[in-house]
């Protein structure tokens, strides 16, 4: 029994930090994604064509990979074409890139969502089509599309883990260094799988908040 | 009537308008003059609502001129040939060019003063609160003045579309486009906006108004443009288009629509009904 506490003495500062690397790497990245992908919805939606085709390139590239490929690339290859970037920037860079095709997407189906006349009283308003998105788009689509964001931010919460493979020292890599050297197998990640929970349940409530929030 | 050194408010000369294979407008020509209430009938199909977008230009016409007060309309001349203008010029040749739609198409998650200020705050960058007094007034003059906060969820259709004039009212237009403000609506509340659209006519803002409402069009416009199939079959006073149709298409479309009236009627209006087409026919 003493010896189970020393275990958890020594290892749970370790899964700790792993925990609190897993929270900010995921939050940097959803921004970015989030940035990305509406920056990728927004000249996705233009009448430019040859800009169309680079965003459905960008999207079904990102979407028709395993991001452990893309990670691999971005870590491996990088150096390779002078992108020498550390595993945690890595984790942030890729993690955001992969996702921001995914809430293009979303966005996509949310300005799509918005009826066509509105658009058009819109513009007979004088108003410019950047105009147009921040004050009559997207404010009607946050509503629509803040379930399927906080959902799509969970996956990339719970996809963070394979960050371990590329030496990010998150919770899943430092909860294998626990199980690695102490031999305990299922308690290490019984608590792994517990704290992922957590971050999840943090990430649904603070959707909920926002769901609030964008009601009108 | 126009005299013929004023400028028209908008001027369409020759205008196509081409769906794929289909032709929905075969060569309009037409002047609508200032203070002028220009009706547009005509059967389903027959173009005049896609000419209405073609003169906001929310349709892109496929040939000839639409100038709005001596300015062309969507594109620009160069050596070769009409080439599509910027959405900036756009923008600035209808800035004079209100609208009212069908479907009112009011932001829903705006109440009813952030609608009609909308434009005037982002578009004209006036200030807000001299905004705000610019909507109230327009709210006013279409018998909302109470209705500033209210959502367009919690307006009845009526209120709606008046709503929806006031939105292009705000903008202080030198012309407002009107496409079937009154078919979405049930007949109960039809009233209402014919009876704002009226008081508008009155004021002397200039109108083009495509409508099925025989009525309103006798009552209101100076002007009675009759559609069909893509081309201006006729037009004139009302008084003259009404009692003496010259073409055989529009005689139909006025019969078709008093016996359809015919049906809700007593005996006696029937009648009545019966001996104005005699008298339209003879």
């Amino acid at each position: 029994m003493e010896r189970f506490l020393d275990l958890w003495l020594q290892y749970g500062p370790l899964m700790l930090s792993g925990l609190v690397t897993t929270a900010w790497i995921c939050t940097f990245a959803s921004i970015l994604g989030l940035v990305a992908g509406l920056l990728l919805a927004c000249v996705g939606g233009t009448t430019i064509a040859p800009l169309r085709w680079a965003v459905r390139g960008y999207i079904e590239i990102m979407r028709g990979m395993p991001i452990l490929i893309l990670l691999f690339m971005l870590y491996y290859g990088g150096p390779g074409i002078g992108l020498r970037m550390e595993a945690t920037t890595v984790g942030v860079v890729g993690l955001g890139f992969y996702s921001a095709a995914y809430f293009a997407e979303i966005f996509r189906s949310g300005f799509q969502s918005i009826p066509k006349g509105q658009i058009e009283a819109a513009r007979m308003a004088g108003l410019s089509g950047l105009q147009i998105i921040r004050h009559v788009k997207l404010p009607q689509m946050l509503v629509l599309i803040t379930p399927p964001t906080v959902n799509q931010i969970i996956i990339l919460v719970k996809e963070s883990a394979v960050l371990s493979i590329i030496t990010v020292a998150e919770l899943t890599k430092n909860t294998t260094e626990f199980v690695n050297e102490t031999y305990a197998v299922i308690e290490p990640y019984l608590a792994a799988a517990l704290l992922y929970w957590l971050l999840v349940e943090a990430v649904a409530q603070l959707g909920k908040y926002v769901e609030r929030r964008v009601r009108f | 009537m126009a005299t013929e050194n004023t400028t028209p408010v908008i001027k369409i000369r020759n205008v196509t308008k081409e769906f794929g294979s289909f032709t929905a407008l075969s060569g309009i020509t037409l002047d609508i003059n200032p203070s002028e209430v220009v009706c547009i009938i005509g059967p389903s199909g027959s173009g005049k609502s896609t000419l209405l977008r073609c003169m906001s230009f929310l349709e892109e016409y496929t040939s000839g001129e639409i100038e709005i007060e001596g300015r062309l309309l969507g594109y620009k001349k160069t050596a070769a040939g009409m080439v599509r203008d910027s959405e900036r010029n756009i923008d600035d040749v209808r800035r004079n060019v209100g609208m009212v739609f069908q479907h009112f198409n009011l932001w829903p998650h705006m109440t009813t003063l952030d609608n009609v200020t909308l434009g005037l705050r982002l578009s004209k960058r006036i200030p807000d609160a001299k905004a705000r007094d610019i909507g109230r007034d327009a709210l006013a003059r279409v018998g909302l003045g109470d209705f500033a906060g209210r959502y367009p969820a919690q307006l009845s259709g009526g209120q709606q579309q008046r709503v929806g004039i006031a939105r292009a009212l705000a903008m202080g237009p030198h012309v407002i486009l009107f496409d079937e403000p009154t078919s979405a609506l049930d007949p109960q509340l039809v009233g209402e906006v014919l009876d704002t659209m009226k008081k508008l006519a009155v004021a002397g803002i200039t109108m083009v108004v495509v409508t099925h409402e025989m009525g309103f069009a006798a009552q209101v416009a100076d002007r009675v443009v009759f559609m069909d199939r893509g081309r201006v079959v006729e037009q004139g006073k009302p008084s003259a288009l009404f009692t003496e149709p010259q073409s055989a298409r529009l005689r139909e479309f006025l019969d078709t629509w008093r016996q359809r009236n015919n049906l809700f009627q007593t005996d006696q209006a029937r009648l009545a009904a019966v001996g104005d087409r005699r008298t339209t026919e003879a």
